[in-house]
């Protein structure tokens, strides 16, 4: 529609304009001198592109449907191809299984419960605390850009099973904690909490902004006609930031199905591979040089990722309601008007 | 599914078997080498690369000045790099076909690099093989060939708190299965919390429980390293024996990190199985004349005498550029005087036997313990997926130790699993 328009042809119909325009362009000296002058400016990026981006992804993809192996680093073609076999091996593996019910456990539990306390800030901070808010938000923002090494180290100190924090304080209530990391009930709770404080910061930034665009006006207006703080904030907060949820929602289940961090600073996937995740096995099979099986398994989880995104869009996407329909039409219409 | 998604994809599918297409392995590339040219080590020039992994790399630069003065033509040039890194390092050094002359390979790693091709036959008649202990030179065997040159060695013993012992009136230096367990029991009734800590599963375990299996008679590999032999009478029994010592409670399921040193040196530990660096170490945590009060043994017998052997190679890569020198230097460090200066420079144990004829090495008691041992010390078999099944026997072996897994079941796991990664050889 937008070349009709730039051509200057007129009102015509897309289909027709589609054949008839280029075909007179395609033989004009200038419009080859354009084209060509334009690939030139942006070879730079389509060479970066080709080279960093599609080369890798696509030498992972042929890894994956290969028998390739560290012992055939010198001579990486000369390898056999075998097809799904390795995505069959990978999803045959009871230790893929085991990785693939803790990262799904991590994520199921983690992702929510990251959003709902990052949420519950955001909003005391934005309406409830004005004194120190700055503090607070430095505060809350400090983990995401504490190296997690160090924080590894402060982490264990706190979960061990004597005279840690952690258990020092339960024990003052009179409960006797359990060896937090090294138990297979709770090491994966551990990394659970370590996870949600460390991705707490971002999303604490990333809601704030969107509360501040939630209009004061219909807060108001609402409070007058007697609605609660509830009511105003299930009727009025959420629907507004809906979008901003998405995209928080979308980048923190990507970060925890992504999940190795935690795992490999804290316990290397044990007590008994409780907190093995899939990102670490994948790290872990490329370290036996097994190049094909751990390519297999990083699609396996690249589809999760695709999967768990698109049930994001569906779940906290555009509703098919008033203001959805709304938005849609004024976006066609100005598209039609440029 | 929009119109160029569907177009990326088709396109990415399109290269995928278009690199395929050209695929398919070749003869075997490993047979092709079974013997190595042989070397000029007379008047030798050029320069040499050497990597060297930790305290090696800082030191050997240094070290190395004493070969250039004989050889004045030649010059080494040692890169220090960390062990985390090394690895990888080497394993894209080969890939890329960009490497040293010379690096040092961790024992385990030999069957992975030398399947790779990146490696360099060891030349028959340049070093002596029985110089060296039987276990380290067998590290540097992959498939029947040696491609390294063992440089130094170390081995586990037995780390036991003397007082306690004495306390206890066990023995501190238990030669049998059955003492071990009397010793460990008795020093944890004379008050010690945990009567010894084995490592209960994760990284490394293997190192620990295989000494046991060895003593057993068990063995990893048959004669000819075509088959995996975890499912024995012999492996059962070793397992059986090690899952004792937790579900009798004599050693602890969990041990945070960094509590073994303290709680050994406050006698809550009597006993652990561990390194030479450990003698550092505890004198470290236990200040000065702690280490009088510990007693070094070997470790138990059952059917035989056996520990674990460690250490590292000196490998010589196949694109060397200055093949002639490299392996002289190799040959240089292998020799007698220069390991046992070596060890006085680093602490690092000799791999070559006749350097523990004299010096420190010869009358320090503590240090005998260790030559004695690595007469008996084993090492796996140098296979390129070996990495991958030691895992596998680390994770079954803390199922073994923590949730009471039948031992057998354990040993028919591990068998399995072995099989279906295989040797890779």
């Amino acid at each position: 529609m937008s070349t009709t328009l730039t051509s200057g042809s007129g009102v015509q119909a897309p289909g027709t304009a589609d054949q008839a325009v280029p075909r007179v362009r395609r033989s004009s000296p200038l419009r080859r001198r354009r084209s060509i002058a334009a690939w030139g400016m942006a070879a730079p990026f389509v060479l970066l592109f080709l080279v960093f981006t599609a080369w890798p992804v696509v030498s992972s993809l042929f890894m994956s449907v290969t028998d390739i192996k560290s012992r055939d680093l010198q001579n990486p073609f000369a390898v056999n191809f075998v097809g799904l076999d390795n995505f069959a091996s990978v999803l045959a593996d009871p230790t893929f299984r085991k990785a693939a019910t803790n990262t799904l456990y991590f994520v199921v539990v983690g992702v929510p419960l990251t959003m709902l306390t990052a949420l519950a800030i955001a909003i005391a901070l934005n309406t409830g605390i004005t004194r120190l808010a700055g503090f607070f938000r430095i505060g809350y923002y400090m983990p995401v850009v504490t190296s997690i090494v160090a924080v590894a180290v402060v982490w264990r100190f706190l979960l061990r099973p004597e005279n840690g924090l952690v258990n020092e304080v339960l024990g003052w209530v009179g409960i006797t904690g359990p060896d937090w990391l090294g138990s297979t009930t709770w090491a994966m709770p551990s990394l659970i909490a370590m996870a949600v404080w460390r991705s707490l910061g971002t999303l604490v930034v990333i809601f704030l902004a969107g509360l501040q665009s939630v209009p004061k006006a219909l807060h108001e207006a609402a409070a007058l006609d007697g609605a609660t703080a509830w009511q105003r904030l299930r009727q009025i907060t959420i629907p507004t930031i809906r979008p901003t949820m998405l995209f928080a929602g979308v980048i923190t289940g990507i970060g925890f199905l992504q999940f190795f961090e935690e795992p490999f600073v804290m316990t290397q996937g044990g007590p008994l591979n409780s907190t093995l995740s899939v990102a670490y096995l994948v790290y872990n099979t490329f370290g036996f040089g097994n190049y094909g099986v751990a390519a297999a398994m990083s699609y396996v989880l690249f589809a999760a990722v695709v999967l768990l995104t698109i049930l994001q869009f569906k779940v906290l996407g555009e509703r098919d309601d008033a203001t959805g329909a709304k938005r849609r039409w004024f976006r066609r219409s100005g598209g039609a008007s440029a | 599914m929009n119109r160029s998604m569907r177009v990326s994809v088709a396109a990415l599918a399109v290269t995928t078997f278009a690199l395929t297409a050209g695929c398919g392995r070749g003869d075997d590339p490993a047979a092709e080498e079974a013997s190595a040219a042989p070397v000029a080590t007379g008047d030798v020039s050029g320069d040499i690369t050497v990597w060297a992994m930790g305290t090696e790399g800082e030191k050997l630069g240094e070290f190395a000045s004493a070969f250039t003065e004989e050889n004045p033509d030649v010059t080494v040039d040692v890169t220090a790099i960390p062990w985390d890194a090394a690895h990888d390092k080497i394993a894209t050094a080969i890939a890329a076909d960009e490497v040293p002359d010379v690096s040092m390979i961790g024992t385990t790693w030999m069957g992975e690099f030398a399947t790779s091709g990146g490696l360099d036959p060891t030349p028959p008649d340049l070093i002596d093989e029985s110089a060296f202990f039987e276990g380290a030179w067998g590290s540097t065997e992959v498939g029947g060939t040696s491609y390294a040159v063992p440089w130094y060695v170390e081995t586990r013993v037995l780390f036991v708190d003397t007082a306690l012992a004495e306390q206890a009136g066990v023995s501190p230096t238990p030669a049998t299965w059955d003492d071990l367990m009397a010793t460990s029991k008795g020093m944890q009734s004379a008050g010690a919390q945990w009567g010894i800590t084995l490592q209960a599963g994760q990284t490394g375990a293997w190192q620990t429980f295989m000494p046991f299996a060895w003593q057993g008679g068990a063995e990893i590999m048959n004669a000819d390293q075509t088959e995996f032999t975890f499912d024995s009478p012999e492996f059962v029994k070793a397992l059986t024996y090690y899952q004792s010592f937790f579900t009798e409670g004599v050693a602890p399921k969990e041990l945070p990190d960094g509590t073994l040193e303290p709680d050994f040196v406050a006698g809550k530990i009597g006993a652990f199985q561990s390194g030479p660096w450990h003698i550092g170490i505890l004198d470290d945590t236990g200040g000065e004349g702690f280490l009088d009060s510990v007693t070094l043994a070997p470790l138990p017998a059952d059917e035989k005498q056996a520990s674990f052997i460690g250490g590292s190679n000196l490998a010589v890569f196949k694109g060397s550029e200055n093949r002639d020198a490299a392996w002289k230097f190799v040959q240089w460090l292998s020799q007698p005087e220069v390991q046992a200066e070596w060890y006085a420079e680093t602490s690092d144990l000799p791999a070559v036997q006749s350097a523990w004829e004299e010096g420190d090495l010869a009358s320090d008691p503590a240090l005998a313990v260790f030559g004695e041992q690595m007469t008996t010390a084993m090492a796996p078999p140098s296979i390129p997926t070996w990495e991958q099944i030691s895992n596998v026997i680390d994770t079954e072996l803390e199922k073994v130790c923590k949730s009471g897994m039948d031992p057998q079941e354990a040993a028919t796991a591990i068998q399995q699993q072995a099989e279906a990664i295989g040797t890779g050889l």
